[in-house]
């Protein structure tokens, strides 16, 4: 299973969908696709379109 | 139908991002009097520990800008002044070769003039730099001062000020923190959870000086500087920083006529008092509070990027912890906007969370250290939300509008 990295046009964090966001309710392993569209980044509330694929 | 966003920072930039998202035929015109950048400003008070030099935060260049939104980008032009009846502004083009003052006229003016460093009077020669770091511009000049350095001495324990504090300390350096509160981030939480901050961070080298102020500095050529607190403590010195919060820029605002308080006085749908002129970001206040942080910013973006396309979108804002990175004590704030009301304080040692109870009773506004902070989304859930939606009751419809 291969797993990628989605980084923030703004503030430049990164969403490793191996690693998930348990602090945002997403475990380990959780895909992109299965983020809902209308979360935003903890960091600085960029919206999750404005995520880029990185790896 | 032109829009003309004056600032690229932040709020500037992202209302371009934005508008771009709703409508690709608009013509989008950024001003700035800087050279126009792409960075994460947040980034500035944590750039050691990144391991990153100021160029290397540059997150995209002017060039990229201006093709991945398809706009005009005029750096280094100082907007003289603005013109809302007619709609059109003047400024001035400055750089080491050449000035010019041009027209520009717009349908729809944006003003993200963001926000400047407040100054504190200190007594020191002229040569006894007093650094803020605001912008790329400063935090250049604030890594070339500190080179080879050894000890900064930070004017404020605010978010700033403990960032850049940390930041500092755990990369080598000696700091001393002058302020006269009595504990960091005092408005943002209570005693107990600054003192555990103090604590974390004084073992890793910060030495506190709260409830003084600085007086004066001294240089001389072989002692170097030193520091004169309110009490008589002198302390020896590399560099000055001070980081004691911002004062909204709105002098192009008023000269305009657009209402200003504290800051640009705007309404739901970020419109100032004169018609199709918008603000947004540091430099204005909602109902009277101003809002100095990334995300409120996102957030307005968002909704004026939607109003100017077409759509009125009033802005509503959830409650918006903010991370604050102090690597001795992992801290998440959430201050309130109306001080009225009591802290309740539950957890032992680092590991605290406060909650501040308003008047009626509600959480207003909480405070997380140590393991606590994975409680922020669950927190800000169930806090007032900072901008409630319905306030509509407007500055703009009270007063006079011009005819557009």
């Amino acid at each position: 299973m291969s797993f990628k990295k989605y980084c923030c046009v703004t503030c430049d964090l990164i969403y490793d969908e191996e690693a998930g966001w348990p602090d945002e309710g997403f475990a380990p392993g959780t895909k992109w696709e299965d983020i809902p569209e209308d979360w935003t980044c903890p960091e600085c509330s960029a919206s999750k379109s404005d995520f880029y694929l990185i790896a | 139908m032109s829009i003309v966003i004056i600032g690229a920072g932040h709020a500037g930039l992202t209302l371009a991002r934005e508008i771009r998202v709703n409508c690709k035929a608009t013509p989008i015109t950024i001003i700035s009097r800087d050279a126009i950048r792409g960075y994460y400003k947040p980034n500035l008070s944590k750039a050691l520990s990144m391991e990153k030099t100021p160029d290397q935060l540059v997150m995209k260049s002017a060039e990229t800008i201006a093709q991945d939104l398809d706009v005009k980008l005029l750096s280094h032009v100082t907007v003289i002044d603005i013109d809302a009846e007619h709609k059109e502004l003047r400024g001035l083009f400055n750089n080491t070769e050449e000035s010019s003052v041009m027209t520009i006229s717009y349908h729809s003016l944006v003003l993200a003039t963001g926000a400047s460093p407040i100054r504190i009077p200190i007594e020191r020669d002229a040569t006894t730099e007093l650094l803020s770091i605001n912008n790329l511009e400063d935090y250049e000049v604030f890594r070339e001062r500190i080179q080879q350095k050894k000890k900064i001495l930070i004017i404020g324990a605010g978010f700033v000020g403990c960032e850049l504090a940390s930041d500092l300390a755990s990369n080598g350096y000696d700091v001393d923190i002058v302020d006269l509160c009595e504990w960091p981030l005092q408005r943002a939480m209570p005693e107990v959870m600054g003192t555990e901050i103090k604590k974390a961070m004084a073992e890793q080298g910060v030495t506190w000086h709260l409830g003084k102020s600085l007086t004066s500095v001294k240089t001389d050529q072989e002692s170097g500087k030193t520091a004169y607190l309110s009490d008589g403590t002198s302390i020896h010195t590399d560099a000055i920083v001070s980081a004691v919060g911002l004062v909204p820029n709105t002098r192009l605002a008023s000269n305009a006529g657009v209402r200003v308080q504290r800051g640009i006085e705007v309404d739901a749908l970020s419109q100032t008092s004169q018609t199709d002129v918008y603000a947004l970001g540091d430099c204005v206040e909602y109902k009277g509070v101003t809002l100095p942080f990334i995300m409120p910013a996102t957030h307005a973006a968002k909704a004026l990027a939607k109003t100017l396309t077409g759509t009125d979108t009033e802005l509503t804002l959830p409650a918006l912890p903010v991370a604050v990175k102090i690597s001795a004590c992992p801290t998440v704030v959430c201050p309130p906007l109306n001080k009225k009301g009591i802290w309740q304080v539950q957890g032992a040692g680092m590991n605290l969370e406060a909650h501040f109870i308003n008047e009626e009773g509600v959480m207003s506004g909480f405070s997380l250290t140590g393991q606590c902070i994975t409680k922020k989304n669950q927190l800000a859930a169930e806090c007032l939300p900072a901008l409630p939606a319905g306030i509509s009751e407007i500055i703009v419809h009270n007063c006079t509008k011009r005819a557009g």
